[in-house]
């Protein structure tokens, strides 16, 4: 097996790890699986696309390349604003649909296939204005550093990888941590409690969808990054990342990180050993796996 | 001149579905520093009752007063900052969470600087909580569970507290242990409305008693009275009357 299997793995397990985050939290505080989250993925990238189309034209500095990444200041800073779009895009969408539903004490069926039909709108959106032509931060061709041991990465990728575990630690210290994370927690554990002990629960839910949207916003990003843009992206993630959120155990964020790039160095070297048709039954049979064995997942715990 | 009540409900009537209430238009009335218990046979409404007043389930019609103020629509966050805390029957602690990240939970809408105090005088109020502070509440017995409930309600220094069935599941020691804790409590001038089965044990702390049947009020005295009132129980609480009971009247 060729060692830069476990860089790639490795690279695309971080940006797994990231929107599997955005999934658990999700699942576990607002207790459904939101199918429309690949499709927050695809328009946080879209929307540093067109934030970092503006900024470049309107200062043609911020295109010039930092140091060694393929990109200008201009990216990193359409990314926060993707971020805040993002977070306003998931706010909307909760406003105008699921949170519509939570007041009618819709069952869980409902919520699934209601994410369903986001995630449709949300991705056909993308297209009648982006287009489905694939589309890129930077046509810049980066050289490969070696790293030793056969291994090479480009600087975004090892910026990618860095970007993902800061964020996966910084999420966690926010909830372990935090008045507002042991809120999360609590709600997750007991909604009408939550209510009771005085958390106001509406407002850890605009946290939830804040965050979960905002780290899709930056799964978006680095995946647009180092692949390319396109309004299926998120569609096409959807499975490894709700692969990697119960493989990780729901709730947990050191497990769904955990999981992503244990998904992501499967799939590389499933590549690797069976060929890339392969690659995308790789979360499959993973997620089927961990349901028939450890439902839980790694760091859950058992009902 | 009778003591104003502190909480008081008029024609009250709730349950889950508006077209089959399970509480029709009950008037009820607890003053500061009283325990009233709320007694009745099963499904008389009397968990529904108490769940409506916290805002758990739906109010179709009427009023609930907490100090004067109407909070009849305020959803739960708002009635526990009004000074209305409820211990629910069942899941009443995070059993995820410490025992300090619970009181934490309950102390976060009080203004900083009183958290920690606070938090060390319910320590005080109850040691044994204090000596296991970083134990999962999960891992806790069901008497130390309901111990951590009332001292999670009580951090906000609340006017009224209300418990769903505080004694459920436990052994008749530690039923003893928690209903004194509640006479300690209500000393101090919180009004407490007690939601039991445990009729014997509820009649023994309590200052006055309800008795709903099918989700209406039946009657309505004191504990002592009620305690000692052989009709009552075998009407409406189901408890067959010692030799030689009273003549009913008509």
């Amino acid at each position: 097996m060729n060692p830069q299997a476990l860089m790639d793995g490795l690279v695309s397990g971080s940006m797994i790890g990231l929107g599997a985050v955005g999934i658990t939290l999700t699942y576990s505080i607002l207790r459904f699986a939101n199918f429309a989250h690949g499709d927050f993925i695809s328009w946080g990238a879209y929307f540093a696309l067109a934030v970092a189309g503006t900024l470049g034209a309107a200062f043609s500095g911020l295109t010039t390349p930092i140091g060694p990444f393929s990109f200008g200041w201009a990216l990193p800073l359409a990314a926060l604003v993707a971020v805040a779009l993002n977070g306003g895009l998931a706010l909307l969408v909760d406003a105008l649909l699921f949170g519509r539903l939570r007041k009618h004490h819709s069952t869980v069926i409902i919520m699934v296939m209601a994410s369903f039909g986001a995630a449709l709108t949300l991705r056909s959106l993308l297209e009648f204005i982006f287009s489905a032509r694939p589309a890129y931060y930077s046509k810049a061709l980066q050289i490969a550093l070696p790293l030793g041991g056969g291994i090479r990465a480009t600087p975004d990728q090892l910026l990618s990888l860095a970007v993902a575990v800061v964020l996966v630690v910084a999420v966690h210290l926010l909830l372990t941590r935090t008045a507002i994370g042991r809120a999360m927690r609590a709600v997750s554990e007991n909604m009408a409690l939550a209510g009771l002990v005085g958390i106001r629960v509406r407002r850890v839910i605009r946290v939830v969808w804040l965050l979960g949207a905002g780290l899709a916003a930056i799964a978006g990003v680095t995946a647009g990054l180092l692949v390319q843009i396109r309004p299926q992206m998120g569609l096409d993630l959807l499975l490894p990342l709700f692969a990697a959120a119960i493989l990780g155990g729901i709730g947990s964020v050191p497990g769904a990180m955990l999981a992503g790039l244990i998904i992501g160095l499967s799939e590389a070297i499933a590549v690797q050993l069976v060929g890339a048709q392969w690659r995308a039954g790789v979360s499959f049979v993973i997620l089927v796996a961990v349901l028939l064995a450890r439902p839980q997942g790694l760091f859950g715990r058992a009902e | 001149m009778p003591t104003p009540a502190v909480l008081a409900t008029r024609g009250l009537v709730a349950g889950y579905e508006a077209d089959q209430p399970i509480v029709h238009g009950l008037d009820f009335s607890v003053a500061a520093g009283e325990l009233v218990v709320i007694l009745g046979p099963n499904g008389a409404g009397k968990s529904t009752f108490v769940k409506a007043i916290a805002g758990l389930v739906p109010v179709h019609a009427g009023t609930t007063l907490l100090g004067g103020v109407d909070v009849t629509h305020l959803p739960a966050d708002e009635k526990i900052r009004h000074g209305l805390a409820f211990v629910p029957q069942t899941e009443n602690v995070f059993a995820t969470l410490s025992i300090r990240d619970n009181l934490r939970l309950a102390a976060d809408i009080l203004p900083k600087t009183a958290r920690h105090p606070r938090i060390e005088e319910l320590y005080a109020m109850f040691p044994d909580l204090a000596d296991r502070d970083s134990r999962r509440a999960g891992a806790l017995s069901g008497g130390q569970r309901q111990m951590l409930a009332i001292a999670r309600a009580l951090i906000v220094r609340p006017l009224v507290l209300i418990l769903d069935e505080p004694s459920a599941g436990l052994s008749p020691k530690i039923v003893a242990e928690v209903f004194a804790q509640l006479k300690t409590i209500n000393r101090t001038g919180v009004a407490i409305v007690l939601v039991e089965q445990n009729i014997k044990a509820a009649l023994a702390v309590a200052d006055r008693a309800v008795i709903l049947v099918e989700g209406r009020l039946r009657h309505e005295g004191t504990a002592e009275g009620l305690a000692d009132d052989p009709r009552v129980a075998e009407l409406y609480l189901g408890v067959r009357p010692a030799a030689n009971p009273p003549a009913a009247t008509p």
